[in-house]
């Protein structure tokens, strides 16, 4: 009994423990389809790029020596978010901007043809890109943290639940990064404007608003948290150039679970996933996680098609 | 302040405005009268920039406008309600209101704005905090009219605010309008298929039809005119 429940508190906690990261990584891609309504093959690799930028900073640019290692690889992490927004900025200035925005919104299928085109392409360079650069040898942004945990209880029963730090940590990062992404889309005028030109392009253009300036912003953030996710995950993860393509499907699974367009919808798909994830390993094999978390996925979208958070309106 | 000379635009290549000229003076009301698919609705995407002229040109206060981006547009003084009201549905009565005021002018005067825009649509400070998308239609196009007043507008262009309303709440909107024009001396451009009460409202007319500017002329002139009285107000 007491084992029973010990071994249940355990998988809920580690699933909500990396549901929060999970949450976080769908939110960065759920900003992006949400403000732009454009499919983003690329995210997956933008957030192994992340985790590289953490990486690097943590060994290669005297973070570790600054801030030793324990904290050391948070503070990369925290570092190579706003790195990766630039680049986002600049991929969308480049390049996304050349099949999305006003500029497509008359054509047929307002660009979306070319949209899927070009973020696969960029996919596929960044991956083999990643390969010639970085090499195909795992990676990991190891912290003592990481093998290390703190012991709740013992509780009733006589029942303790132990929280990996590195994992408590990368959670309560995670929250912390969504609420202030949330209060900046509530609150801000930037945010406002990002929801407005999200609603109606056209009328946000009325306006005053520069709808390709707003994209350009809601790229480069989601790029940016995705990063960090990333690099939360690198901490208990080892990485290689291809590891996006592994989560760039938890991500849509995530954001569709959510509400497509919705944030905190994106965020509680990615805690679903994580959870799932987790707890299925209660009763299943290992080997067999992915598949627990797409049965799930499959039923809760048979019963809620527009996903928690969606609505079931039409955008005029 | 608004000049617009020999306009021709239109989707593909199919001209849907046809040499179209147009002249608005400061303070004054002006209505573009005309049956559907005459490319009013047309005419405002262009002076707005969402649709692009092949040929013509169209002066804002000394500024070609064409050679500025749409999204500045705004900036210089323009407000303009779309066809359909197009609020931002899911941003509260209040954001949507923030939105339009977006510009520089807006930003100064916005305590000044939304006072009296709620005193002239008191609708709009009651449902402050609702989502937008749950207003009904007569009060989206008081959201929609609020929010193009908030930026300080020099010129406020109306396309169908009556579009898809209850006869009385159409005419409650046109009193709205007269009576927001008496106070605040701001110049209109009103595109719109109820004839009568357009021209009743307006100080200068045009009708347009086929893409050209069929007539013009004061309220007096259109209103006595046989062809416009056979046509549109059915006398």
């Amino acid at each position: 009994m007491t084992q029973a429940l010990e071994g249940f508190l355990q998988a809920l906690s580690a699933g909500l423990l990396i549901g929060a990261v999970y949450g976080l990584m769908c939110v960065g891609l759920g900003l992006i389809f949400g403000v732009m309504r454009v499919i983003n093959f690329a995210q997956g690799d933008f957030m192994m790029l992340g985790m590289y930028a953490a990486f690097y900073f943590f060994t290669a640019f005297g973070v570790q020596a600054a801030f030793g290692n324990n904290f050391g690889p948070f503070v990369a992490i925290l570092l190579a978010g706003p790195v990766l927004a630039v680049f986002g900025y600049f991929v969308h200035l480049t390049l996304i901007s050349r099949v999305s925005g006003m500029r497509t919104s008359s054509l047929e299928g307002e660009g979306h043809y070319a949209q899927l085109i070009l973020t696969l392409g960029i996919a596929l360079i960044l991956q083999n890109g990643g390969l010639l650069v970085f090499g195909s040898v795992l990676a990991s942004i190891r912290t003592p943290l990481s093998s290390s945990a703190w012991e709740l209880g013992p509780m009733f029963y006589d029942v303790s639940v132990f929280i990996n730090k590195a994992r408590g940590i990368d959670a309560v990062v995670s929250l912390v990064t969504m609420l202030l992404l949330t209060l900046m889309i509530t609150r801000s005028r930037i945010g406002k404007s990002l929801r407005a030109a999200a609603d109606n392009p056209t009328a946000a253009t009325y306006m005053g608003i520069d709808v390709d300036r707003a994209h350009r912003i809601a790229f480069a953030l989601g790029t940016g948290i995705t990063a960090i996710a990333g690099g939360l995950l690198a901490t208990n993860y080892p990485f290689h150039p291809f590891v996006g393509v592994e989560y760039v499907i938890v991500m849509y699974a995530g954001v569709v679970l959510g509400g497509m367009g919705s944030l905190i919808g994106a965020f509680w798909g990615g805690m679903t996933i994580g959870l799932v994830q987790q707890m299925s390993t209660l009763i299943l094999p290992t080997q067999l996680q992915n598949a627990a978390i797409f049965v799930v996925f499959l039923l809760i979208i048979f019963f809620r098609p527009q996903g928690f958070f969606g609505r079931m309106v039409e955008r005029t | 302040m608004l000049r617009i000379e020999g306009l021709t635009a239109g989707y593909s290549a199919i001209p849907v405005l046809n040499g179209v000229s147009i002249k608005v003076d400061e303070g004054q009301f002006v209505a573009i009268v005309g049956p559907n698919g005459a490319g009013k609705t047309t005419l405002f995407k262009t002076i707005s920039g969402i649709v692009q002229p092949t040929a013509g040109t169209i002066t804002f206060k000394d500024h070609d406008l064409l050679a500025i981006r749409p999204s500045q547009r705004a900036h210089l003084g323009i407000a303009h309600v779309p066809e359909g009201r197009q609020v931002f549905p899911s941003l509260t009565v209040m954001e949507n209101l923030e939105m339009g005021a977006m510009t520089e002018a807006g930003q100064r005067d916005w305590k000044h704005n939304i006072e009296r825009i709620f005193e002239w649509l008191p609708i709009l400070a009651e449902r402050r905090g609702q989502f937008a998308g749950t207003l009904s239609g007569g009060q989206q196009q008081m959201l929609a009219i609020g929010r193009g007043l908030a930026g300080s507008p020099k010129l406020l262009m109306l396309d169908e605010p009556s579009m898809g309303l209850a006869p009385t709440i159409a005419d409650f909107i046109f009193e709205r309008l007269i009576e927001i024009r008496r106070q605040s001396n701001l110049t209109i451009l009103l595109v719109e298929q109820r004839v009568a009460e357009a021209l009743e409202s307006a100080d200068h007319g045009y009708v347009l039809e086929a893409g050209r500017v069929a007539l013009e002329g004061n309220n007096e002139t259109l209103r006595a005119d046989d062809r416009i009285r056979k046509a549109y107000l059915g006398m």
